[in-house]
């Protein structure tokens, strides 16, 4: 096809079912690109000693798109070059070692796409309206981000 | 996009009033309760009636006289109302009826 043709697309989904890395890196995919760059958040099965049964996620899932739609816009003005971006968020239980967050971003050259993946996640952090519950053995907990502003860091 | 301190923002006065007796006409909002807000209100929406014009203190203060056990996480929470960030404090909040209005505790996604 003509590059004219590969227009520039965001590919934003929160979903309950498993993510798929071979999915959101085939989404990213250009002839005119020579570096997909990718980040995957896993699930860790321990915080500060307790064991971590599994993960539960919810959103406020209109303004998180909006949100994450917002930061593609940013990351295409920081890297014009970047090609294709796509960001893949599980909602509900997310068991251990799975992944709770995909992120691809395509570009002609690896540096830009490398760039914008970390941007997409750091800001992801800081401002997409998305919530983690940890469950322990006897207990659970709601993370904070330390990215978040309006978190109390002393605890 | 997230800096404190926005800006003020006045909308149109309601008709029949002046801007500054906006105040008392009162309007239709979908609240929502996310993360521990919800298990805190015991409910993820509702709709409230509240003074149209009010400030963002004032709107959580209202909110809390609902569900009182809100004002544990009174210092960790911020809204999104119409989906943008706004922190409780003197912002001016102009509401249309049906708006959503958010409570969001500390977010923790990717």
């Amino acid at each position: 096809m003509e590059e004219s043709e590969d227009v520039p697309k965001d590919f934003i989904k929160l979903k309950s079912e498993k993510l798929s890395v071979d999915e959101v890196s085939q989404l990213v995919v250009s002839p005119y690109c020579g570096a997909v760059s990718l980040f995957v958040g896993t699930t860790r099965n321990n915080f500060e000693g307790k064991r971590v049964i599994h993960l539960e996620y919810e959103a406020y899932i209109s303004m998180a798109e909006t949100e994450i739609k917002k930061i593609c816009r940013d990351v295409r003005e920081k890297w014009p070059s970047v090609k294709h971006i796509a960001v893949h968020h599980r909602l509900g239980v997310v068991p251990i070692t799975e992944a709770s967050v995909i992120i691809a971003v395509s570009s002609p050259h690896r540096a830009e796409s490398l760039e914008a993946v970390m941007y997409c996640i750091n800001t992801l952090k800081a401002s997409v309206p998305i919530w983690k519950k940890e469950i322990y053995e006897d207990e659970y907990s709601w993370k904070e981000n330390k990215e978040c502003f309006w978190a109390n860091s002393e605890k | 996009r997230l800096s404190p301190g926005r800006r003020r923002r006045r909308g149109p006065a309601a008709e029949g009033s002046s801007p500054r007796d906006g105040g008392f006409m009162l309007c239709q909002v979908s609240v929502l309760y996310f993360a521990r807000s919800a298990e805190l209100a015991g409910l993820r929406c509702e709709t409230l009636s509240v003074p149209r014009e009010i400030t963002s203190l004032q709107l959580w203060e209202e909110i809390v006289k609902v569900h009182p056990r809100l004002a544990l996480i009174r210092d960790q929470v911020v809204f999104a109302v119409r989906q943008e960030y706004v922190l409780l404090g003197d912002q001016l909040l102009v509401l249309q009826p049906g708006d959503e209005v958010a409570i969001i505790p500390p977010i923790s996604g990717g």
